[in-house]
């Protein structure tokens, strides 16, 4: 998070500024991947095409930084879901066939473990559980949304959001401890 | 709704609150259990710096703000066609709205200077001028001019209806009022006649009969308000020298028309 410098930063880089925008760029590009890498197997691409929107749209952007997140957040979901639909229509698979393949397979408890704790390991570890649960647990911790953001990003109630957060940390917990990541 | 309990504790409604502060990336407290520790750790982890690779994009998406940012994102050919738009939209407008502005200051002014000219408020040679080109009043004398102003003050005392100030005689007619004698009356006019000699002409404000003056006339300074060769008590409108051709322009008051027609 940049915090206290941000509305300079946005400012600048909506004025044309490149280094401006560069500093928003690191800042949210991490956890724009790894948030991409749980929900679609297409991160790199759907993460360049959600900044192309934002290039376009940021002139007009107004808000802070936690606005902005959910801006940016938002618009990556909406491509990552267009990109899974061309790919279903590319591929000739049905769309619930589609979403089986998209779920993501329980990674091997032995391979995880002889890993240290790293990002990917972690990414690895999210894409385990539910999509729902992995989606809200990137967006509440990795991206730092509050979760009336979550919530409109998702479409359920914030308080949905909360609970289904609480029962996926509990779930993540639970798959570390038999992973062995958190050793 | 308890939800799931925490491996490693007997329910899952106390562990909510170091949820709460593991999603607000708060420290636990040093006694919370250590599965609730290593959760903490593994999300600080994920939430953490960027890794190798992740900002590989990052070249070609500065690329994209800079096309995005600078006019030359925009091709060559809509640049040269959003020129000629403006062109066309902005600076012909401008020089129309221009003359147009000339135009109107212009038709102001002249319609102002006759509209001045016509009711005589002009300087003396201006006014002559007028006189000469647009057939204005003539520039008044110069002791008319006081004299035509209590002649306002008396008509606006006593307004007659059917009077108008373009009417030309109405001050004149205040000219010829005998000292003492109270109100306006109405005058009526004809064509007053010129070219006898020993008279002066007059002008279109002016309605009175000049009257030849039999003996030298008396120097004006005598009666600094009034022309020297004017007899305004005497006025009948009728000249009593001998006729000539009207003139266009001025009028005098018809014999018996008014209290001074039976005085000719």
């Amino acid at each position: 998070m940049i915090g206290a410098g941000f509305s300079l930063t946005l400012a600048s880089a909506q004025g044309g500024d490149e280094i401006a925008f560069a500093c928003l760029f690191r800042d949210v590009q991490p956890a724009l991947l790894r948030y991409l890498q749980v929900i679609t197997p297409e991160a790199e691409d759907v993460a360049g095409e959600t900044w192309l929107q934002v290039v376009k749209g940021l002139p007009r952007f107004r808000g802070g930084e936690e606005a902005f997140r959910a801006w940016l957040f938002t618009i990556a979901r909406h491509r990552a879901v267009d990109a899974g639909r061309s790919r279903s229509r590319r591929s000739d698979v049905p769309l619930a066939a589609t979403e089986t393949l998209e779920q993501p397979t329980t990674p091997d408890a032995a391979e995880l473990a002889l890993e240290a704790i790293s990002t990917r390991s972690v990414v690895a570890l999210i894409k385990s559980l539910p999509r729902d649960h992995a989606e809200i647990i990137m967006l509440r911790v990795v991206a730092g949304l509050e979760a009336a953001d979550v919530a409109r990003i998702v479409g359920k109630t914030p308080g949905a959001v909360r609970v289904t957060a609480h029962r996926a940390l509990r779930r993540l917990a639970d798959l570390a401890e038999r992973a062995g990541v958190t050793h | 709704m308890p939800g799931f309990p925490f491996p490693g504790r007997p329910g899952g409604e106390h562990d909510e609150l170091l949820l709460d502060m593991i999603i607000a990336r708060r420290a636990l407290p040093p006694d919370a259990p250590e599965p609730m520790h290593d959760l903490a750790r593994m999300l600080a982890a994920l939430a953490g710096p960027a890794e190798p690779g992740e900002l590989a994009g990052e070249a070609a998406v500065r690329a994209a703000f800079s096309r995005a940012a600078s006019p030359a994102g925009i091709s060559p050919a809509v640049r040269r066609l959003g020129r000629r738009r403006g062109t066309r939209r902005s600076r012909r407008p401008a020089r129309y709205r221009a003359r147009l502005a000339t135009v109107l200051i212009v038709a102001a002014a002249g319609l102002g200077s006759v509209l001045a000219a016509y009711t005589d408020v002009l300087p003396g040679p201006v006014q002559q001028l007028a006189h000469v080109t647009v057939a204005a009043p003539a520039p008044p004398s110069p002791g008319r001019h006081s004299a035509r102003a209590s002649a306002h003050r008396t008509r606006s005392a006593t307004p007659r209806p059917g009077s108008s100030p373009a009417s030309g005689p109405a001050p004149s007619t205040g000219l010829a009022q005998p000292p003492g004698q109270g109100g306006s009356p109405k005058p009526s006019y004809k064509p007053l006649p010129t070219g006898s000699p020993g008279r002066r002409p007059t002008g279109v404000a002016c309605g009175l009969v000049p009257q030849r003056w039999p003996n030298p006339p008396p120097k004006a300074s005598a009666y600094p308000s009034l022309p020297s060769w004017f007899e305004g008590e005497k006025c009948t409108g009728i000249p009593s020298g001998p006729r000539a051709a009207p003139t266009l322009d001025p009028y005098v008051p018809l014999p018996g028309s008014g209290p001074r027609g039976g005085r000719a």
